[in-house]
């Protein structure tokens, strides 16, 4: 189960997810980010706080994007992580490439220091 | 031993009943001889009665025999044998007086040898139209018999069998007691006489046949009758063959029948086309309900439910439209009607209001029908029924009728049952059609799932230093782990374990591009970093864009007791240390291959050396194994894993990775399914 809400900022806008994300939804994952992108803001956030568990197919989902926002110069912060979830992305080596932030605060902090 | 020759019983029942006849022709005319040449030659009247009875019985037994032989006998033929023997009794009786006719007054019109003899002949044909007819009728009464009619049936019989026997008594002579005899057997043929059901059976063509058939028997049958009486007064019969309860018995039984039968057959003539429609309701019902044999189409269901509606409502002119994969709508079958008068009716019901409002509902309501008056100079009106598969339309029905108000109630409700029973055989062809797909898919996939099987190791590379033992277990029929070993040579290993991002066959698939890498790259004999900074390269070109792999590689030595090792992503490598006495996970940083695809991979890559010593424990597992969730929503994690292979520190590679299995398999719950693809490998040092 999935639901993904948006928030769109002056600044920014924030994709809030809740749920699980495998290999059956993450197309909606995927649906939502396209959409997102379409909207030309130049902030992507992402609140994970309600994620509980994320599958490789939803990692994928984030992975394939990366070239996108580099290319656009978009940032995309990812924040409120549950340590398990957040582990995820760092045994991969995901972290390394997308900022993880503990919460909006401090996301939004980072972007501002940018 | 003799062998028996084959005996065809009819012929031998039918001599020896000639012969019994001409038994009694000799014998009776052996008294005749004497009674006019004024010799009494002592001849007992019990012969004669005992060479009739014999005579009545082989005939009844021949023919019994004769037309239970004859199994595909229809109504008509049956009815029509009958009055073909009644013919020939009666063309036989004809003949006689034709012949006296002839004679005219000679001597030997008055000769009453002759007489005698054509007595006989009569009294022979009689029986045998009597009897045939007898047995014919007890075919037609024991049609959809039950218990009761059998009874009443053998009954009869018992009673015609003593009734033969009577002749003993009385001497043929009408008594009271002949009387008696003669009413218990017409009141039980009568009885018997009501057995009519396979009239209605009978086609219109096939009642008028029977009608007249019957009224050819009744001709018949009156006719010899009164012959029968007339012979009463004859000088030339000493020993009257005729006066027989049995024999007037038959007459009534045979009469009486034949008659029920003409006169129910006359009056059902009127309502047969009601009960032919019904027949022909019903075998349209059976047709429509045997489901449509693979390979054959709809077209043909929707052939019969055609016929089937039209006539069942009587309609003139009829045409099916069935709903193309583009919503339009295209003439499947026409019947009697002309391309240009179909465009013309069908725009006339786009006209009319109420039809076209029907038409274009969307979803299947309540109203099966349309049904209505068109303006059309020769069709008044019109009906359309829908056909509904699944809950999406297929297509309509148009049936038109030259009358007004055409379609009446019943009718309507035979069509809506019709169409009803066509939708679901045409669902269940459907429905079947998609089963068998289903099923070759399913077989594909065990094919596959043979085919993957076979790309992970059967055997694992390993020497006396060191043992190890491999597992894994897919989700799907298929799955996207993936391990392997390499020898370089007898000190050197190479391992790999890894994971294919999602599962199924689209992981499958890239697990084997995964293999092909590994074995191209590892008769490079690479440093682990160097190895899988290749492999991203490589697998960057493969990968679709959202995919990526996760994998550690080890390069093991065991003459310097060392593993080399860089991890691609891949969930930290599970240590057991003799001298720590206690497990913990090797963490080295690292990246997915695949998820960089450009030059700065390597920097995210990292190598470490470890050094072993006896009695460590090294356990290589995928991401299902610690992600396998319980049914509360709990992963297996971390903990639980390290915790297993401190519990089993003392154990061979192969007991550690079965209490794994077993505790993974515990902590989710049997009745689970497995989520992702489970797999391990445990190595121990000697």
């Amino acid at each position: 189960m999935l639901s993904i809400d948006k928030q769109k900022d002056i600044e920014h806008v924030t994709l809030i997810l809740d749920g699980q994300v495998d290999a059956s939804n993450s197309v909606e994952l995927d649906d939502e980010i396209k959409e997102v992108l379409s909207l030309n803001y130049k902030t992507i956030l992402v609140d994970g706080s309600g994620l509980d568990y994320i599958s490789s197919a939803g990692l994928g989902v984030f992975m394939s994007y990366l070239e996108d926002f580099e290319e656009k110069d978009i940032q995309f912060l990812i924040f409120g992580l549950s340590d398990k979830v957040a582990n995820v992305f760092h045994i991969l080596g995901l972290d390394q490439l997308i900022t993880l932030k503990a919460n909006k605060e401090d996301a939004l902090k980072t972007i501002n220091e940018a | 031993m003799v062998k028996l020759p084959n005996i065809n019983i009819g012929k031998i029942i039918l001599l020896v009943s000639m012969l019994t006849w001409l038994g009694l022709l000799f014998v009776d005319l052996l008294r005749l001889f004497g009674k006019v040449n004024q010799m009494n030659l002592g001849i007992a009247e019990e012969i004669t009665y005992t060479l009739e009875i014999i005579f009545f019985i082989l005939v009844y037994l021949f023919y019994s025999r004769s037309i239970e032989l004859n199994e595909n006998n229809n109504f008509i033929q049956l009815i029509w044998r009958a009055a073909s023997t009644g013919m020939m009794a009666l063309g036989t009786s004809l003949l006689t007086r034709v012949f006296y006719i002839i004679l005219g007054n000679t001597r030997l019109s008055t000769d009453p040898l002759l007489a005698n003899f054509f007595y006989h002949v009569n009294f022979g044909m009689i029986t045998i139209f009597l009897i045939s007819c007898t047995l014919l009728w007890k075919k037609l009464i024991l049609y959809q018999k039950n218990k009761n009619i059998v009874q009443q049936w053998q009954i009869y019989e018992v009673m015609l069998l003593v009734s033969m026997f009577y002749v003993y008594f009385n001497k043929n002579s009408f008594g009271s007691t002949f009387l008696f005899g003669l009413l218990l057997l017409l009141i039980l043929g009568i009885i018997l006489s009501v057995n009519l059901k396979w009239i209605p059976y009978l086609t219109f063509k096939d009642k008028w046949k029977s009608i007249l058939f019957f009224f050819i028997i009744l001709v018949t049958g009156t006719f010899l009758f009164f012959q029968v009486l007339g012979y009463d007064n004859s000088s030339y019969i000493i020993v009257s063959l005729t006066d027989n309860l049995f024999l007037l018995g038959l007459f009534g039984f045979v009469i009486t029948y034949s008659l029920f039968s003409l006169l129910v057959t006359l009056f059902n003539l009127p309502t047969s086309s009601v009960f032919e429609q019904k027949l022909t309701e019903a075998i349209n019902f059976q047709k429509l309900s045997q489901s449509i044999q693979p390979g054959q189409n709809e077209t043909q269901v929707l052939d019969i439910l055609m016929d089937s509606c039209m006539s069942a409502a009587y309609a003139d002119a009829a045409w099916l439209e069935i709903m193309d994969d583009d919503k339009n709508f295209q003439t499947l079958h026409q019947r009697f009607i002309t391309n240009q008068t179909r465009k013309e009716v069908r725009e006339l019901i786009q006209k009319s209001k109420s039809f076209s409002e029907y038409l274009n509902q969307l979803s299947q309501t309540s109203q099966d029908y349309a049904n209505g008056f068109i303006e059309h100079e020769l069709y008044k009106s019109a009906l359309i029924i829908p056909i509904w598969v699944n809950k999406t339309l297929l297509g309509n029905i148009f049936l038109l009728k030259e009358v007004k108000n055409g379609f009446n109630k019943e009718m309507l409700n035979i069509m809506v049952t019709f169409v009803g029973q066509a939708s679901i055989s045409v669902e269940n062809h459907r429905l079947l059609n998609q089963a068998i797909r289903n099923e070759r898919y399913k077989e594909e996939l065990k094919i596959a799932q043979r085919v993957q099987r076979s790309l992970l190791p059967s055997e694992l590379h390993h020497n006396k230093d060191f043992d190890i033992v491999g597992f894994s277990e897919a989700a799907d029929e298929v799955g996207g782990d993936y391990y392997e070993t390499f020898q370089f040579d007898n000190h050197r290993f190479a391992l790999i374990i890894g994971d294919v991002s999602g599962k199924g066959t689209s992981a499958a698939f890239n697990m084997s591009q995964m293999k092909g890498v590994f074995h191209s790259l590892v008769q490079l004999d690479l440093s682990p970093k160097e190895f899988l900074t290749r492999a991203n390269n490589a697998l960057s070109r493969c990968l679709a864009k959202n995919h990526f792999i996760t994998t550690t590689y080890y390069v093991l030595d065991t003459d310097k007791k060392s593993i080399s090792f860089s991890r691609a992503g891949h969930c930290p490598t599970l240590y057991y240390s003799k001298e720590l006495n206690q497990s913990s996970f090797v963490s080295l940083e690292g990246m997915g291959l695949g998820i960089v695809r450009n030059r700065k991979y390597p920097n995210y890559l990292h190598e470490r050396t470890i050094q072993y010593v006896s009695g460590d424990i090294m356990v290589m597992y995928t991401d299902g194994i610690v992600e396998s969730k319980n049914q509360n929503g709990e992963e297996f994690g971390y903990d639980r894993l390290k915790e297993v292979l401190n519990q089993n520190k003392e154990n061979q590679p192969e007991m550690i990775k079965n209490n794994i299995i077993q505790s993974v398999y515990d902590f989710v719950g049997k009745s689970a399914l497995p989520d992702d693809d489970y797999s391990l490998m445990v190595i121990k040092f000697n």
